[in-house]
């Protein structure tokens, strides 16, 4: 083989291996999703809370929210698919929707609210990042040296 | 071509898997651990481990003995991890991105270390065992000083409070037991992890193959003999590069099979002990500095991980206090790498010493036999 055709070889696989980082990038970003089940007000018009909301996602069962409640679920990559069931009233005849969205990159956790996306208020009405509420954590300091275990820890607490 | 067995020498070499035998098969009953959970224990730990113990082969295969410098492979694979973590990819897809972005590290920590061991020929084992305290130093300063500071990370969980380094412990929940996991199987109660195990096959057959390609070949000549290699026009400072390059890369990927086995990362300890366990496993499989297989491994860590997972509970039957097991073996670890080592430098000095006396022989009966004498044994 000659010295091209080998660095070609070469800039193909570096090239081959980039992409498929690239691709592990996209689909492997994990995402925390919230459901809210909230009365929510947006441009003067406000979209009540119904009396209970079902998630599934992939066919299991992630949050069944009364009013004012908070569900979550963890999910990878951008496309989310949802099943909703809606109880209006309590007693009232459940309504089923499937649900599928594209979540944005740049955020860790989304909230959605429920109510108000299926009331068809545009995604800035719904869709809300997570943030965090900062904590007051002690200070901690590395424990450099410490023996490794090899997993042995669970082990000896048997004991 | 008939061969003669040499019985002494065959047990003198299974001596230490032998012991561990006897060892497991008093430890066992002892211990009162149901076989169900025994084999369940040992399939977890093959899963874990099995991969990491694979990379020391290619090293050993080059002449350069047991490579303590795996665990700088093992670091590279935890800073990919926990770059990773930050960055929110979960799953298998964070594995591969891992494995990916450990690549680029451990090979220049792989030529950095080949390249120090060139200059300590013949003493490529403790010279690589303190270069994995050296590069554990940058290590630390890395992922305490400059991550946070100089290298991005943005996640509180990650950081430490003071706003850079990273925190002791590093969850890897997302991606916990996702490759165990990926295909679910199990039998008579005990879970398999096909996926894992099917990687652990790639890399045997990677293993067998390199072996026969020419660099494999290289690297067998190499570790017989330099001299001869070097003659025979094959660098002989590049292929033993190569090889702890290998050897690194392959020890980033089983890190992370490793930890995500474990599901979290202990930042400054996990990968302290790593090269020294999976040494232990592999001796006690029956290796020794010069030579190694696949199948030693496999012993070796059904043998070793059997005595971890029954000396504990063994010892406090015995003598009615869990740590005396945990010291057992724990002492155990380190002793059995001394009596390889130990056996190996006798049976090297043996060898030296009969080929001095046959050599002795040969000029007794003239010049002539010496000069058909095999003088590559010498």
């Amino acid at each position: 083989m000659n010295k091209g055709r080998k660095w070609i070889f070469r800039i193909g696989a570096l090239a081959i291996v980039l992409a498929v980082a690239a691709v592990m990038f996209v689909i492997g970003r994990g995402h925390t999703v919230y459901f809210d089940n909230r009365e929510l007000a947006y441009n003067g018009k406000t979209v009540a809370a119904p009396y209970k909301i079902v998630v599934s996602v992939d066919g299991e069962q992630v949050a069944k929210l009364y009013d004012k409640e908070r569900g979550m679920t963890d999910t990878m990559g951008q496309k989310f698919s949802m099943v909703v069931r809606i109880t209006q009233e309590k007693g009232g005849e459940e309504k089923t929707s499937a649900v599928s969205m594209n979540l944005p990159y740049n955020m860790d956790g989304i909230i959605l609210n429920i109510p108000a996306m299926m009331a068809g208020l545009p995604e800035e009405a719904y869709l809300t990042e997570f943030i965090q509420a900062p904590t007051e954590e002690p200070e901690e300091e590395p424990a450099e040296g410490e023996d490794d275990m090899m997993g042995e820890e669970e082990l000896l607490t048997d004991v | 071509m008939n061969k003669k067995i040499d019985f002494r020498e065959v047990l003198q070499r299974s001596l230490v898997p032998i012991m561990f035998i006897v060892i497991c098969a008093i430890g066992i009953p002892l211990s009162g651990l149901s076989v169900g959970y025994l084999a369940n224990e040992i399939m977890t730990r093959m899963g874990r481990n099995i991969f990491l113990i694979l990379s020391l082969l290619i090293p050993i295969m080059a002449g350069m003995g047991l490579n303590f410098g795996m665990t700088l492979g093992a670091m590279a694979g935890e800073i990919a991890l926990i770059l990773v973590c930050d960055w929110q990819i979960v799953g298998i897809p964070a594995m591969v991105l891992a494995a990916i972005i450990s690549v680029p590290i451990s090979i220049a920590l792989g030529v950095f270390c080949g390249s120090i061991l060139n200059q300590a020929k013949g003493r490529e084992m403790i010279t690589s065992y303190i270069m994995s305290f050296f590069i554990n130093g940058i290590y630390q300063l890395v992922v305490l000083y400059m991550m946070g500071s100089i290298i991005p990370i943005r996640h509180g969980s990650i950081k430490l409070p003071r706003g850079y380094g990273i925190r002791n412990t590093v969850s890897l929940l997302s991606m916990r037991q996702k490759l165990d996991n990926l295909i679910p199987l199990t039998v008579g109660g005990v879970k398999i992890p096909v996926a894992t195990f099917l990687v652990i096959l790639v890399m045997c057959l990677f293993i067998v193959w390199f072996r026969r390609t020419k660099l494999g070949q290289d690297m067998r000549a190499v570790g017989q003999d330099m001299g001869v290699a070097r003659d025979a026009g094959i660098n002989v400072e590049r292929t033993r590069i190569i090889s702890i390059v290998i050897s690194t890369v392959l020890a980033g990927f089983g890190m992370i099979i490793y930890l995500q086995n474990m599901g979290n990362i202990a930042t400054y300890s996990s990968h302290s002990q790593i090269g020294m366990f999976c040494i232990a496993a592999l001796l006690v499989g029956g290796a020794s500095v010069d030579k190694a297989s696949i199948g030693n491994v496999f012993l070796g860590v059904i043998l070793f991980h059997t005595m971890f997972i029954v000396a504990p509970k063994a010892g406090a039957t015995i003598t009615g206090d869990s740590m005396i097991g945990e010291y057992f073996r724990v002492f155990v670890s380190y002793a059995v790498i001394t009596i390889a080592l130990v056996m190996y430098e006798t049976s090297k000095r043996r060898k030296k010493k009969a080929a001095g006396r046959e050599l002795q022989d040969l000029q007794g009966h003239g010049g002539d036999d010496l000069r058909t004498a095999d003088l590559g044994t010498l």
